[in-house]
């Protein structure tokens, strides 16, 4: 299949100069193993870090072109003993900054850092649930405590937390005292929810750690009742809180005949590369640390904006938004085609091994082959 | 540098983005600033080096349908830059 936006994509695709975000693997060292997580044993896992020095040096490319934020992931940023300077260098060449950790390594004296620099969005850390039972159920005994005193760490010292919950088989059952522990008892704003991909190491335990159509049906319901009731302060981009609006909203559009959705019926499920870029722990560009079998370049020797601008891999991942579900064997005949995007190219390549391909994991029409069911019609 | 000299907030960053529109961002406050192409060209003048007389002269020679009071406009603009923290003048002493 070729596209009149497949032989010009630029003509058909805007595109920045340069990325706005860049995410990068800090590290490949974590001092836990949660047995979901998406990073060991993927293609992320390189088993190498960079030295600081050429983490500094590819921070001053970014400032020149004009990235305006970094966002800190791995493996484990705090495990790094030199992340201080390294979010100096970051400051020094103008960005903001987030982390995501699992919450177990935060000190006073890094938080206070974090908070004196001015240009800390957020902190993010992962609770799985309300006790120690569910959190620590696949992220090892005692991390639920160090966790929620992470947390208590970065409020204290005036840094923005934010919280991932992850919802899998163990902690599906825990949600609304989740959203009791977060919003009520240590008081965030908000958080957002996802569910375990089928990535890294939960390829292993997916049995353990994957929800079933009927927990998935429970998940969904739970959530949209909790979001309800706690005014939005609850979000999603992937998981069942996600797929229970995007479900809904797709069942609709079914329903009233609607010729199509705006911006569906095509791979348009992930805007990321028009955006932002990502960086494993061995410095090596990828579209995302989810794809990070596509190797684009590597720092410090290769050009970042030329790499944005031409690299043919992150064009392809691009030009997905031009191809019609309609042309794939997998989307024959669904009454859901022209309101769906596909959904996660990574999810794609995990499930399949083809990034050029709708993703089966959140796909309507097959939760509703295998038993699923939609919430109720609206319950926000 | 001078006082009627304006410059550019070093930590501010001009992200040019599409059609030559652009963003200024100031990462202290997370906050953006959109700018047509005249404001990208201004925003380029603001070196300490260049006088507001300066920049209409160099706004004149490179825009098409420049209108008579572009003077007052770059004044304005550049004062609202200075308001939100994005511009500076030098202050001598």
């Amino acid at each position: 299949m070729t596209s009149p936006a497949a032989e010009k994509p630029a003509r058909r695709l805007r595109l920045m100069r340069t990325p706005k975000s860049v995410d990068i693997d800090i590290t490949d060292r974590c001092n836990l193993r949660c047995r979901y997580c998406y990073f060991f044993t993927s293609p992320a896992d390189v088993k190498q870090d960079l030295p600081r020095d050429e983490w500094l040096r590819f921070f001053e490319e970014l400032n020149r072109c004009a990235v305006t934020e970094v966002c800190l992931a791995g493996g484990e940023p705090f495990i790094r003993e030199d992340l201080p300077d390294l979010i100096r260098g970051i400051v020094r060449n103008r960005m903001r900054f987030s982390i995501l950790s699992n919450g177990t390594l935060i000190t006073d004296d890094l938080a206070a850092f974090l908070a004196s620099t001015g240009r800390c969005n957020y902190v993010q850390v992962s609770i799985d649930g309300s006790i120690p039972i569910t959190h620590d159920s696949f992220r090892g005994q005692g991390t639920f405590y160090k966790a929620v005193e992470g947390i208590r760490t970065l409020q204290r010292n005036g840094v923005s937390a934010a919280v991932r919950v992850t919802i899998h088989r163990q902690n599906v059952r825990d949600l609304d005292n989740i959203a009791r522990l977060l919003l009520e008892e240590i008081g965030l704003p908000s958080f957002s929810t996802n569910s375990a991909g089928y990535m890294g190491l939960c390829q292993k335990n997916t049995e353990q750690v994957q929800l079933s159509s009927e927990e998935r049906y429970l998940a969904m319901t739970t959530l949209l009742k909790l979001v309800k009731k706690y005014e939005g302060r609850i979000s999603a981009q992937a998981g069942p809180l996600a797929e229970g609006r995007d479900w809904l909203k797709m069942e609709k559009a079914r329903r009233e005949g609607l010729d199509s959705l705006p911006d569906r019926g095509y791979l348009t499920g992930c805007g990321c590369p028009f955006s932002k870029i990502a960086v494993r722990s061995d410095g090596v560009y990828v579209p995302c640390n989810m794809l990070s079998h596509i190797e684009l370049g590597r720092i410090n020797r290769d050009s970042l904006q030329d790499i944005w601008q031409n690299h043919p891999d992150l064009w392809k991942i691009r030009e997905r938004r031009s191809k019609p579900l309609g042309d794939f064997e997998f989307c024959r005949g669904c009454l859901y085609l022209s309101y769906c995007t596909g959904n996660c190219p990574a999810l794609a390549y995990a499930l399949l091994g083809q990034v050029d391909h709708p993703s089966p994991d959140a796909c309507l029409r097959k939760y509703l082959e295998e038993g699923g069911r939609l919430p109720e019609e609206s319950p926000e | 540098m001078s006082e009627d000299k304006p410059t550019a907030n070093p930590s501010v960053i001009l992200r040019e983005e599409f059609d030559d529109w652009a963003v200024l961002f100031d990462p202290d406050t997370a906050e953006g600033y959109a700018l047509n192409p005249t404001g990208v060209l201004v925003w380029k003048q603001l070196d300490g080096k260049h006088t507001l007389e300066d920049i209409v002269k160099v706004v004149r020679e490179s825009c098409e349908d420049v209108p008579e009071d572009v003077g007052q406009h770059a004044k304005d603009f550049v004062a609202d830059l200075v308001k939100q923290g994005l511009a500076g003048y030098e202050v001598k002493g």
